[in-house]
């Protein structure tokens, strides 16, 4: 045997889990051992951290963010073609779609002068915290007073999934059937606002009356306002819902 | 189907507490959710694979998922806790306070939980001879 410390090692194998390996005046052991990690922390924490975060900057800067959600077709694009339209002249707007795919409805809005940027979801059936971050992350929110978000179409997961918006408004339109609050009552629960929107239609084969009732079943502290986003019915309550107000042309 | 997400959420998470305690592998992760949390358990499970398969420290490991009841806050009376077993023919998702009988109430959505994590961690230490 030599004299140095670190040679002629010999290895030992007691187990998988234990393994020594001798050298000459040391022992270099190292075992796996089995820990339980007590968590204890909701599963959506780091998306609804950066929410959180998103929503404080908001606040903080003084500006306005809403979340609106519903199901495709609903006609959230349109109404946020009427928002864009009559907001623009008075406030800095920036709006972010959300969809599988395309630019078709960024570019729709945009028509409209305001700024407005599109994610591509790829597959993703929802926006997330982290999603909007990124694009926030990618202009000066300063020079904006208004945010708005188009969720991707759907009345299941994006009520799951927190953004950080101050308010979030489902849509759903007379055409959708008389079923379609009942067969969703989570995403109603989780809005404040509740836009029952092609009300342009009502009487002509379809009905809003179910649709209103049942979303005051739903929650009964639910602002709820027919629109319809093609004449422009029920918008000026709708702007008044979110909270903005419209300085009076002189 | 957020599930994906919910899983990637799940894995990002104990990423995290893994690189913390040293682990050389997550064997179980085991979380918590009410009844109405809007996950389908078997996509969950799929997808919580999909995602593992393809990390080594997770490769293998189990993601336990159970069950608890529900919760309600109630806007009449101000009760928190479980609802009234008689459901809502016409609302899943009115629930009946146990207390002061209203339908007014709100669901606790927030307790989809991550409870704990079974690590199998690398310990390395010197003894002299």
């Amino acid at each position: 045997m030599c004299n140095k410390s670190y040679c002629c090692p010999s290895v030992k194998t007691i187990s998988k889990r234990i393994i020594y390996i001798n050298f000459h005046n040391f022992s270099l052991n190292t075992m796996l051992s089995d820990k339980k990690i007590v968590v204890k922390k909701q599963a959506y924490l780091i998306n609804d951290e950066i929410a959180d975060k998103i929503r404080q900057k908001m606040k903080k800067k003084n500006k306005l963010f809403f979340n609106i959600m519903g199901s495709i077709g609903a006609g959230k694009t349109l109404l946020l073609e009427n928002l864009a339209e009559r907001l623009s002249k008075f406030y800095k707007i920036f709006v972010i779609n959300g969809d599988v795919a395309t630019t078709i409805d960024a570019d729709r809005i945009a028509k409209h002068g305001v700024a407005t940027v599109q994610i591509n979801t790829g597959g993703g059936c929802h926006l997330s915290a982290k999603l909007i971050q990124n694009e926030l992350d990618k202009i000066n929110v300063d020079e904006f007073d208004i945010f708005f978000a188009e969720n991707v179409g759907n009345l299941i997961c994006p009520a799951a999934w927190d953004i950080g918006a101050q308010l979030n408004v489902v849509v759903v339109s007379i055409t959708e059937g008389e079923y379609v609050i009942k067969k969703h009552p989570i995403i109603f629960k989780n809005g404040q606002i509740a836009i029952i929107n092609k009300c342009d239609l009502d009487g002509l084969g379809f009905d809003s009356e179910t649709l209103v009732e049942d979303a005051t079943k739903i929650k009964s502290n639910m602002k709820i306002i027919c629109t319809s986003a093609k004449t422009g019915q029920g918008i000026d309550e709708f702007i008044e819902a979110l909270g903005i107000k419209i300085p009076k042309e002189v | 189907m957020h599930e994906y997400s919910l899983a990637s959420a799940i894995v990002d998470q104990v990423k995290e507490i893994a690189i913390q305690n040293n682990a050389k592998k997550v064997k179980k992760i085991t979380i918590t959710a009410s009844p109405y949390e809007m996950v389908i358990p078997e996509l969950l499970q799929d997808a919580y694979k999909i995602i593992t398969d393809e990390i080594v420290t997770f490769k293998g490991s189990k993601l336990e998922l159970s069950i608890l009841p529900a919760k309600i806050s109630c806007l009449e009376c101000e009760y928190k806790g479980e609802p009234d077993k008689e459901g809502d023919q016409e609302f899943a998702f009115n629930f009946k306070c146990p207390k002061c009988g209203s339908r007014d109430t709100h669901l606790d959505m927030q307790y989809l939980t991550i409870q704990s994590v079974d690590l199998e961690i690398l310990e390395e230490f010197t003894t002299e001879v």
